[in-house]
């Protein structure tokens, strides 16, 4: 198979090919350059392509690999894979935007983020950086700055957001794995409406070090791809504490815990349960449609509701607006004309929140977790529609969810916040056929740190034929 | 909170915080604060003793050990 044949594979048969010698990782990054030259103008992914660091650290995989190195370098788990990463991550030398107009004036950093490092040490080339909603406080990527990001299976309508290009570009087969961030949503959104599978690990999993925050108190960062093994293989390179230097103080430094080899142990003897109430209430037909069709590969009967979850969504959209309005304060008092529109107003209102409403929702949210915590007792995964919807065409303003009307961008998310806000591991894992055309994910969620077990899931789904996330034709 | 008592908060917090509200953002600043309020009126409405404790935990920074 030619590198162009290669790049609609997923990164583990990539790196394989590049292991045996099948083709060299300057060829299958140039093939990854000509895909995005030749489709980006219309998915509008990526806001920076690197391609002359990328084809020079290609190069020097492939003469590591011809070297005395070689045997070691073989080893890489990501070898010659190309990514790219939500531009919210440092890339030494180029300016970190977060989707913004007002960081164009800034410097660019010295060094790459944390994660990004990692990647790169585990053999794979950073190729780019992605488009997403400014200051990640969006679930739409329509933005104003640089122009939408553009659903692969469909150009009319949104990838989702906050990290739209990272699953846009997964989803057009520009790259096989990417990076993005999820406050509220932000991975599992994207995901879903592109049809590529996103991990959400558990808060305080990954380092955010090099990364431009949202809201510290639950950004948390993590891979999409095109297989369960593709984020397993990016999740273990990426795990373990930080060594010397800067350290996120919100990075729990656990050590590593890999997860490569439980994958094959399936979902068999799981207690497996499907989320109600809230999660079904909020979510159109197609939504229940990709849930009960994998709680049926799943053999999952039973439905359990969350204690205190509309009062979690609460709490996690307090927090967000309170904590994010004030990162940016100084520049809402300076020029707040500067700001996305789509966002703006809401930054705003965030800067002027009572102290008082946000320290409640902070207590309101360890309650939540508390029992949620319960739930965990009896079940070892619980299913959730990861969208109430399938992808909405851009610039749609409203839609209706059971028989209501509600705008769309702050409320895209709303499966999604209620588990972020506790910090909870998740797999979304995408489902074709719920909706006549397009995909729609869903979370596969499991106990803080049990990351082992929403991927063992999502495997077993995909090898199962449940779900899979094909490469848009983009003809 | 009414809209007329959620008008004179933001308007009086904006000033508190040096945050001039143009006239093309007040309209969205107020329809948002409302939302928000909304949220946390269903935080309030969580019954919480003093004893349940916020999620939030502080990590002290111990000083970096001199490098010989």
């Amino acid at each position: 198979m030619n590198a162009s044949g290669l790049l609609r594979q997923d990164a583990s048969a990539m790196a394989d090919a590049v292991r045996g010698n099948a083709v060299s990782a300057v060829a299958l990054v140039q093939a990854s350059l000509d895909r995005i030259e030749a489709t980006d103008r219309r998915v509008n992914a990526f806001t920076a392509v690197l391609r002359e660091r990328a084809l020079r650290r290609a190069a020097q995989v492939d003469a590591s690999l011809a070297s005395a190195h070689g045997p070691r370098t073989r080893e890489l788990p990501l070898l010659g894979v190309p990514f790219a990463v939500k531009n919210l991550f440092d890339i030494a030398g180029l300016t970190t935007l977060a989707g913004s107009k007002i960081e164009r004036e800034h410097q660019p950093p010295r060094d790459d983020a944390a994660l990004v490092r990692r990647l790169e040490s585990a053999g794979a080339v950073l190729v780019g950086a992605l488009n997403m909603d400014e200051y990640a406080y969006g679930f739409t990527t329509e933005n104003s700055h640089v122009g939408p990001c553009h659903n692969p299976h469909d150009l009319a309508r949104i990838a989702g957001g906050s990290s739209g290009g990272s699953g846009a570009a997964v989803a057009a087969g520009q790259v096989p794995l990417t990076l993005g961030s999820d406050t509220n949503g932000s991975i599992r959104v994207p995901s879903s409406l592109c049809g590529v599978f996103g991990l959400k690990p558990t808060f305080g999993r990954l380092p955010r070090t090099g990364s431009f925050p949202f809201v510290s108190s639950l950004d948390h960062l993590g891979p999409f791809a095109r297989s369960a093994r593709d984020l397993a293989l990016a999740y273990d390179a990426m795990q373990g504490p930080e060594g010397r230097g800067p350290h996120d103080p919100g990075c729990a430094q656990r050590a590593v815990e890999p997860v490569g080899a439980a994958l094959r142990l399936g979902a068999q003897g799981l207690r497996i349960g499907v989320l109600g109430g809230y999660f079904r209430q909020h979510a159109q037909p197609e939504a229940l449609t990709a849930v009960d069709a994998v709680a049926q590969a799943l053999g999952a009967s039973r439905t359990v509701e969350l204690p205190l979850v509309e009062a979690g969504r609460a709490a996690a959209f307090l927090i967000t607006n309170s904590e994010g309005a004030a990162l940016h304060l100084p520049d809402l008092r300076r020029r707040a004309q500067d700001f996305e529109p789509l966002s703006r107003d809401r930054f705003l209102a965030g800067a002027l929140l009572p102290a008082a409403w946000v320290a409640r929702a902070q207590r309101v949210r360890r309650l939540y977790a508390e029992q949620v915590a319960r739930v965990f007792e009896r079940f070892d995964i619980l299913l959730a529609a990861a969208t109430p919807s399938a992808a909405t065409p851009i610039g749609a303003e409203f839609f209706e969810i059971n028989g209501h009307r509600l705008p769309v961008r702050p409320n895209m998310g709303l499966l999604t916040q209620p588990i972020s806000c506790i910090g909870l591991p998740v797999c979304a894992v995408p489902v074709w056929g719920a909706h006549p055309d397009l995909p729609i994910g869903v979370q596969v969620i499991a106990a803080p740190w049990r990351e082992d077990l929403v991927l063992r899931v999502a495997s077993a789904l995909e090898s199962a034929g449940v779900v899979h996330a094909p490469v848009a034709p983009l003809a | 909170m009414t809209p007329a008592e959620i008008e004179a908060y933001v308007d009086a917090s904006a000033a508190a915080l040096g945050l001039k509200l143009r006239s093309d953002h007040r309209p969205g600043v107020l329809r948002y604060f409302a939302l928000a309020a909304e949220f946390a009126a269903a935080v309030e409405a969580v019954p919480l003793s003093e004893r349940d404790e916020p999620a939030l935990r502080f990590a002290p920074v111990p000083p970096r050990e001199s490098e010989q």
